[in-house]
């Protein structure tokens, strides 16, 4: 059985300049938990995703990995950003390989594995640059799972997917769902149907709403 | 297996390297301004018959000053355009990773840079070099390119995410570098007039600045790619 995790998150503020953009949002999640936040443009959802992914510091508060605040390695988060975040001159296959050995959880096996999964194996002697946006949104999914991690944050991940990548991805979150907290934002609720989920309701930066705001 | 720091290092390094070798226009773009600085100083200073030997460093380090201000913009630049950044920060965990990785590859270019260069600028300067101590020559090019491939790796990360970061960079980089540039002349020739114990004392210089600039981003790396 997978271990428990719990992510703690304690009035986390981010001030940029002059202007607050995310005030004061608390909340919690455990192994298993899908949270998915919503909100209008500029409401601060990614801003909070860097922040728990540790690529952008917070100005107030506390994120607690089991309690602690340094406790999460990064090898331990799975990020799929807006932008596919790929090498574009290196293979499909090299991307994943090179990201695999950064972790040290690249195996040749693991990455076919993760390749077929996204249904780019046929494509892995293929530079990243000359596939659709959509398979690029695919391996970029794939890049986020092969450090197997224990927290996976989606920021827009159905972005550029088509029905089969977005039903890959739905499989991805329900496959992920015992062994990992998965956080996403979307603004399309309804391409979560289906799904046992949490909401966390952003706007101006505050919580407005949802099971994990209230 | 995870990993340890410098297995992170190096495939960082190689990866970049790789890179630049296989979209090898810019490294030949970067070669080919080398070599028409080498063209337009030779012919320039024959039409003013200086002696060569004496000028030759400070053609040199100009030259290199140029190059490396096309050369080391890429670094972090490329990263950031292509938003692999994140999932390179993400990846290497540590920051001060990507600063010894980046630094690494843009000291590996320097160094191709000048051997490329440096025998062309001998040969068509026509520089005699009698009293040439090969030895001091190599140190003064080695500690020069270190600290360039330093500051240079250093500011492209500051700036990398600024408007005008372009114009910013070479900017930034020649205050910087003026310690560094005047050490790197004198002790440049110093070499070609074989006078060793003369230019100690510069040399102990560049070592010095060569080691701040390089341990000093390693401990602030995290405050200056957060933008």
């Amino acid at each position: 059985m997978a271990k428990t995790d719990a992510l703690t998150v304690k009035q986390i503020h981010k001030q940029i300049g002059a202007k607050w953009i995310i005030r004061d949002i608390s909340f919690e999640a455990r192994t298993g938990d899908l949270v998915v936040i919503t909100g209008p443009n500029g409401s601060g959802k990614t801003t909070l995703l860097r922040i728990l992914a540790g690529l952008i510091p917070k100005s107030r508060g506390q994120v607690l990995w089991n309690g602690s605040e340094y406790g999460l390695d990064h090898g331990a988060i799975g990020y799929v950003a807006h932008k596919p975040m790929l090498y574009e001159n290196l293979s499909v296959y090299n991307n994943l390989r090179f990201f695999g050995r950064m972790y040290g959880t690249g195996s040749k096996e693991w990455e076919r594995e993760l390749l077929t999964l996204v249904d780019l194996w046929h494509y892995r002697h293929e530079p990243a640059a000359i596939l659709s946006r959509g398979m690029q949104q695919r391996l970029a999914l794939a890049r986020a799972l092969v450090s197997r991690p224990r927290m996976i944050l989606y920021d827009e991940p159905f972005t550029s997917l088509d029905q089969d990548g977005q039903r890959l991805l739905r499989g991805v979150l329900e496959e992920n769902r015992p062994k990992t907290i998965q956080l996403l934002i979307t603004h399309e609720p309804q391409l979560m149907e289906g799904f046992c989920y949490g909401e966390l309701r952003l706007k101006d930066g505050q919580v407005q709403g949802g099971p994990y705001g209230a | 297996m995870v990993p340890n720091y410098w297995n992170k290092v190096f495939l960082i390094y190689q990866k970049d390297l790789k890179d630049e070798i296989r979209t090898f226009s810019h490294l030949l773009g970067t070669l080919v301004f080398g070599i028409m600085l080498v063209f337009i100083f030779s012919y320039a200073l024959q039409l003013v018959h200086l002696e060569t030997d004496s000028i030759f460093p400070a053609v040199l380090w100009v030259s290199v000053y140029f190059a490396a201000t096309i050369a080391l913009q890429r670094s972090f630049a490329k990263e950031y355009e292509d938003r692999t950044l994140d999932a390179l920060l993400l990846a290497s965990g540590d920051r001060g990773i990507l600063f010894i990785a980046k630094f690494l590859c843009s000291l590996t270019i320097l160094l191709i840079f000048e051997a490329v260069v440096v025998p062309l600028f001998w040969i068509f300067m026509g520089v005699t070099g009698y009293n040439l101590h090969m030895g001091l020559f190599l140190v003064s090019l080695s500690l020069g390119s270190w600290g360039l491939a330093a500051i240079g790796t250093m500011l492209n990360g500051m700036t990398v995410q600024l408007p005008g970061s372009r114009l910013l960079f070479p900017i930034l980089m020649f205050p910087l570098l003026l310690p560094l540039f005047m050490g790197a002349i004198l002790t440049t020739q110093g070499a070609m007039l074989g006078e060793v114990q003369s230019v100690m004392g510069w040399i102990f210089l560049l070592l010095a600045f060569d080691l701040i600039f390089t341990i000093s981003p390693l401990l602030l790396f995290d405050y200056v790619l957060e933008g």
